[in-house]
Formats: structure tokens, C-alpha cells, sequence
């Protein structure tokens, strides 16, 4: 009797695993928050054994298609991304599909011609996109698709991209929520002083994140005290720069910027020859993509990621199951779960439509609304294509990448 | 007037390393008339060779020389598999295959390293300061200067009292001369391209230990900063090529002071005007050069 119960329980047991979890606040993801979301289950796919599969899914598949760019503008999260996302696919498929239905994914290299790359994408039977950031990629796929097939930019912040009305969407906040929220992490410090480093009023990502962090900075009653230019992702020497600075500062400031990683090692280490040692430097999203915290000088900057992964969580899990099934390590860690909740995102709403139109499709991606992924609880509903997703604030304390906080 | 002294140091000792770029590129335009789009392939390569080095542990004492040696190497190999198949070609095609092998190294190590930046460790020292008076002058620019004057010293030394210089210098006036006068052109060109990877190498060592990250395209700075202060001293004269560095650097941490800051952004822009100006009244560059065409 005792051991039929103990069975009992284990079955039990299994079936919930199986069925994953209905807290709503999971950070192994857990999509079906919309619609009636059968099947996908986050859970059961990051934990399906590509060596112990179900059997091969036989229905009409389901098209992923990935336009990404592996040069040297974005194909550092592009390039690992459009690894990922195919053995998160093969994952789904070990599980037996969506409903029987198999995923397939292609990528197509959008080269110099983004357009073509989506046409080629297309042509193939996409139900929908996923792209690369910067509207130099991003606008002629969104050209291509004519507003007809939903486009996820999956690692921009760039709010221009983003447009419900021609099924546009982020995956993350932007540079807007992303920068007044490091403003408010400042202002929260007790930190009344900024020196903002930008590349010029409303250009894209290197003059909008500053803006928006002055604009929030001054807003919530602190003083913008100096604004200095750069060159992004070139500048290394900011002699002329440090020496004004030097001049005025009271040694209490934050310093913020969306400069790279090694940017903003090499700008602080010329303040601290100055004798600036009492600066808080705040950085944005791509920080933990450029390797920030390799150098020891790192330590105390502060930057807004789009994940905070910590060791054993699902995004650490999975990519630690990639290294080990695939034999390399992915890099730019803390972009990859926007890539793959934008294939389940996408896969959400060909559940919700029950079609496989990409326009209705985007339609039902566009009610999407409190879908748990990976990168954190995912609402398109209302908005404009932008989630208004908590910003985590990490902070290099030694030497490890922490959260320290969350906004929003 | 401190903030000034601080700038004038600041914009020598940046202009020290464009001035050791552009001697490279001078060295080379000088014997064969190419402009060398590809001068920047050392330091990239020579990044990737730092990078490794110290993510396996070594110092930077054992770092340095290997980016010297690093980056001959690159530079000769450079020669070996491109422009020597090339020789004697129209100068636009000399100059379409240094864009070639540009792309080429680029893609390389996109597809067979990453895209992604690569950091490492930058030397403890290089943001230290010591200080003359009210002056904080960083560690970093002291040595960059001192080691710039060095190196032209032995530079100028190398070419005018060894037979390599003198037959570099003869191949420089008079190509197919020098070869009639018993000078081996093989050896010159090769000698050129070493002497060119090793300048190349120097000042990729300060490049990279200011950057402390390398990534495909890393070269490109330096070399336009080389070509561009090449160009403004007057192309194929080492002396006007150093001149050219020391301008450039100088232009650009002043004009970035001087600039209010609504206008700071335009920095770049405003150097690249003065140029254009320099070039209407001197379209030599700042020193003349009446024997760099080669014949």
C-alpha cells in the first residue's frame, strides 16, 4: 500500500514538473499567459534531453525566421542568438512540437541587403521575424514585410523600431525606460549630480539613452552639471574630456553613458589618474556584452542589463545545456534570452490566432499580455510594441556581475 | 592656461602614436607608392595575439614583445600573400588590394574568432599621473612620448647609416635605379614591409594597452589616424609624416577643449576642415616630396 502511494506521488509529481508551473512571477519562464496557450510550455522545453526525445513532431511546422547581421555592428549577440534560438527549437521538438507541430528555424544573414535576407525568409513560409537591432537593419525588413508579418528586434532598445500597427515589437524596454530608470537608481543613491556622455541630442541609442537619463536625472532633482562628447565604440583616450572635467567636479558625480564596457574602463581610469576616485559610472544594456567585468578596475559600475542571470537560474541552465550539447560557450550571455522569448513570443501568438497567417499572427501577438519568458513578464496589450518590462541594475561587486536592484 | 599645458601634453603624447603610424605608412608609400589601407591589420592581428597572451596569463613584459614580433610578422606575411603578386602593378591596384586584404583579415576573424569585443587586462600603470607643479601628467603619455622619440631616433639612425637604409632610401628616390645600382628590390620591399610591421608594432602597443579590447575591425583607427597624418605631413617624407602625427593629435585633443560643447561633437568634422584647408594652400602637405613617385 505504501508503495503504490509513494508511486502515486512520484507520478503526481511528475505531471506537475511536466506541466510546469503556474507562478505567475517564475523565472523559468512559462509563456501561456494569454489565449488559451496550449501548448507551449517554457519549463517542460528548457528541460527536455535532446538525447532522450519524444517522437518527431509530424504536423505542418511552424517557420521561424531569423534575419541577423554577423558583421561587426550587432553579430556579437546576432551571431550566438541565431545559435540559440535553433536548439531551443530542436529542444521544442524533443518534446514532441506545439500541439504536433514541429518548429522549424532559418537564418538568413541580412549581408548587405537586410531586404533581401526577409525576402528570402518570406518566401520560405515564415509566420514570422526575428531581426537585429539598429533601424539600419531593422527598417528595410520592416519595408519588406510591409506591416504584414510580425518582426521581433529581438536585442533593441531603439523605441523608434518599435510599431504594433505594422506588427513591430521589442523584446526588452528601450533606451527611454531603460536610462530614466539607471536615473532613478542614481537619484535613489542619494546621488544629486550627473556628468552625461553623449554622442549628440536624439541620436539613436548614443544620444537618446543620455537624453532620457538627463531628462529623468533633472526631473527628479538632480543637476545635470556636465555634458561631454565621444566618439562611440572608438574613443579610448578622453584626455580633453577628463581635463574639463577635472576642473569642475566636486568628485561625487555619476557619470553616465552608453559607451561600450572598455569605454567606460579606460574613461575611468584616466578620471581616477585625476584623482576622481568617488565617481559612480552608469552604463547601459550592452555592458555585459563587452566584457566589463574582466578588468579589476571594473569594480562598482553600474549597468542596466536586460537579464541578470545568476548561477542555476533557467538562463544559466540553458546555456550551460547549449555548451554542453554543442561544445562552445554562447557569448553576450545577457542578450540570448531575448532571443529566444522571441521565438516564443512568436510561437505564442500562432497558439492564440489558431492560424497561420503571419498577419493574424501578429495580431494575436499584439494582446499578448503577461507572458512569463525567459527575459522576464512580456505584455504587448495596450502598448506600441514596446514591453514595459522592470529594468534589473547589476552592479561589478567583486568582480562578479550582481543586481542590485530593480526598477519599475 | 594648466588646463591648456595639460592639453598640449595630452594631445603629444596621442600625436606621438599617430606620428610612429604614419612613419609606417610613409616607409612603405615611399618604396612601392602605396598607401597602405592595410597598415591597421597589424594592430588588429596583434590585438588578438595580446588578447590570447594575457587571458592565458602572460605579463605584459612578455606581452609587448610578442606584439612586436606579432605584427612584423602580419606585416611581412601581408606582403608575401598580397602585394607581392601584385608588384609592379598600376598603384589603384596596389591600393584596391590593401582594401582586399583589409576585408579579408576582418572577415577572418569574424568568422573564425567572433564578433564580439575582446577584452583583457590594460597594465596597472597606464592610468597612473605624476605631477610637475599644478600639472597631473599621466604615466602613459610620458612613456608614449619618450619611446616615440626613441624609435625615430633609431628610425633615422637605421636609414641613414646602415646599406639597408641607404638602399631603402635609394629605392625611395629611384626605384628601378636603385635595382640597375645592384640594389635587390626583393630585399628592399621586404625590409620596407618589416621595418613598416615593426612601427606598426610599437605603436599598437600603446594603442591597445589605451583600448584594452580588440575586436575585427580594430585596425581601422589607427590606420586612417596613420593615413590621414601621413597625408598631412606629405606623403613619402618620414619627417613630414612625423610632423603630421604630432598635428593631428595636438588638432584633435585642442580643438575638442577649445570647441563649446554644443559644438564638441563635430570635433572630428572640424579636424577633417582644417585638412581640406591645409590642402588647398599645400596640397603637398606640410613638407614636400619630389622623389616618392616611383618610376
Amino acid at each position: 500500500m505504501m508503495k503504490r502511494f509513494v508511486a502515486l506521488l512520484a507520478v503526481l509529481s511528475l505531471l506537475t514538473a511536466a506541466c510546469g508551473s503556474d507562478d505567475s512571477t517564475s523565472t523559468s519562464g512559462g509563456g501561456d499567459a494569454s489565449g488559451d496557450g496550449a501548448g507551449l510550455d517554457i519549463d517542460a522545453v528548457l528541460a527536455a534531453d535532446l538525447a532522450d526525445c519524444a517522437d518527431a513532431p509530424e504536423g505542418d511546422p511552424i517557420r521561424v525566421g531569423m534575419a541577423m547581421d554577423f558583421s561587426d555592428v550587432v553579430g556579437f549577440v546576432d551571431i550566438p542568438g541565431s545559435n540559440l534560438v535553433p536548439y531551443v527549437a530542436e529542444k521544442i521538438n524533443c518534446t514532441g512540437g506545439i500541439n504536433g507541430q514541429p518548429v522549424e528555424v532559418r537564418v538568413a544573414e541580412v549581408g548587405s541587403d537586410a531586404a533581401l535576407a526577409a525576402q528570402d525568409l518570406l518566401d520560405w513560409g515564415a509566420h514570422f521575424l526575428i531581426g537585429p537591432p539598429f533601424a539600419d537593419f531593422a527598417l528595410p525588413i520592416l519595408q519588406t514585410t510591409d506591416g504584414k508579418v510580425p518582426l521581433f528586434v529581438a536585442a533593441s532598445t531603439e523605441p523608434t523600431l518599435a510599431d504594433a500597427s505594422i506588427n513591430s515589437f521589442l523584446v526588452t524596454f528601450d533606451d527611454v525606460g531603460m536610462s530614466s530608470a539607471a536615473a532613478q537608481w542614481a537619484l535613489d543613491q542619494g546621488i544629486t549630480r550627473a556628468i552625461v556622455f553623449t554622442e549628440g541630442e536624439g541620436i539613436p541609442y548614443t544620444g537618446v539613452n543620455p537624453d532620457a537619463f538627463a531628462a529623468a536625472f533633472t526631473e527628479g532633482g538632480g543637476e545635470v552639471v556636465s555634458t561631454q562628447t565621444y566618439v562611440w565604440a572608438a574613443d579610448t583616450d578622453f584626455s580633453a574630456q577628463v581635463n574639463e572635467i577635472a576642473g569642475m567636479s566636486e568628485n561625487n558625480e555619476a557619470v553616465f553613458s552608453a559607451a561600450l564596457g572598455f569605454q567606460v574602463t579606460a574613461l575611468r581610469g584616466q578620471l581616477e589618474g585625476q584623482g576622481l576616485d568617488g565617481l559612480t559610472y552608469i552604463g547601459t544594456d550592452a555592458l555585459d556584452a563587452t566584457g566589463i567585468q574582466f578588468e579589476d578596475n571594473n569594480e562598482g559600475v553600474v549597468h542596466t542589463p536586460h537579464t541578470s542571470i545568476s548561477s542555476g537560474d533557467a538562463i544559466d541552465t540553458l546555456l550551460a545545456d547549449y555548451e554542453a550539447d554543442k561544445g562552445e560557450a554562447l557569448e553576450s550571455r545577457g542578450f540570448m534570452a531575448l532571443y529566444v522569448d522571441s521565438m516564443f513570443l512568436g510561437i505564442q501568438g500562432v497558439l492564440d490566432c489558431g492560424c497561420t497567417d503571419p498577419e493574424q499572427i501578429g495580431a494575436a501577438v499584439a494582446e499578448i499580455s503577461g507572458f512569463d519568458g525567459l527575459s522576464g513578464e512580456i505584455t504587448y496589450a495596450g502598448t506600441n510594441g514596446i514591453p514595459p518590462k522592470a529594468v534589473p541594475i547589476n552592479r561589478i561587486t567583486d568582480g562578479e556581475d550582481v543586481l542590485v536592484d530593480t526598477i519599475g | 592656461m594648466i588646463e591648456l599645458a595639460q592639453n598640449l601634453i595630452d594631445g603629444l603624447g596621442r600625436g606621438s602614436i599617430y606620428a610612429l603610424l604614419a612613419l609606417g605608412v610613409a616607409v612603405i608609400f615611399g618604396v612601392m607608392h602605396l598607401l597602405n589601407f592595410a597598415h591597421g591589420e597589424m594592430i588588429t592581428v596583434s590585438g588578438y595575439a595580446a588578447f590570447w597572451a594575457l587571458g592565458a596569463g602572460w605579463s605584459w613584459t612578455v606581452v609587448v614583445p610578442l606584439i612586436l614580433v606579432v605584427s612584423v610578422v602580419t606585416s611581412l606575411l601581408i606582403e608575401r600573400l598580397a602585394f607581392s603578386r601584385v608588384r609592379g602593378a598600376p598603384d589603384f591596384t596596389l591600393l584596391l588590394t590593401s582594401f582586399g586584404v583589409h576585408f579579408l583579415v576582418s572577415a577572418l576573424l569574424l568568422l573564425y574568432v567572433s564578433a564580439s569585443v575582446k577584452n583583457y587586462s590594460r597594465p596597472g600603470w597606464v592610468a597612473d599621473t605624476w605631477s610637475l607643479g599644478s600639472l597631473r601628467i599621466e604615466v602613459f603619455d610620458t612613456v608614449v612620448i619618450v619611446i616615440t622619440i626613441i624609435t625615430l631616433l633609431a628610425t633615422t639612425a637605421l636609414l641613414q647609416r646602415t646599406m639597408f637604409g641607404l638602399a631603402l632610401r635609394a629605392a625611395a628616390a629611384d626605384f628601378d635605379t636603385a635595382r640597375l645600382m645592384g640594389v635587390r628590390s626583393n630585399s628592399v620591399i621586404r625590409g620596407a614591409f618589416a621595418l613598416s610591421g615593426l612601427l606598426a608594432g610599437i605603436a599598437g602597443v600603446f594603442w591597445l594597452m589605451r583600448a584594452g579590447s580588440t575586436n575585427p575591425t580594430a585596425g581601422i583607427d589607427p590606420m586612417l589616424k596613420g593615413v590621414l597624418a601621413a597625408l598631412i605631413g606629405g606623403l613619402g617624407s618620414l619627417r613630414g609624416a612625423v610632423l603630421g602625427g604630432f598635428a593631428l593629435g595636438l588638432a584633435e585633443v585642442l580643438l575638442r577643449s577649445w570647441l563649446p560643447n554644443s559644438l564638441a561633437s563635430l570635433t572630428e568634422g572640424v579636424v577633417f576642415a582644417l585638412i581640406a584647408l591645409l590642402f588647398i594652400f599645400r596640397p603637398q602637405g606640410l613638407i614636400s616630396v619630389t622623389h616618392a613617385e616611383r618610376v
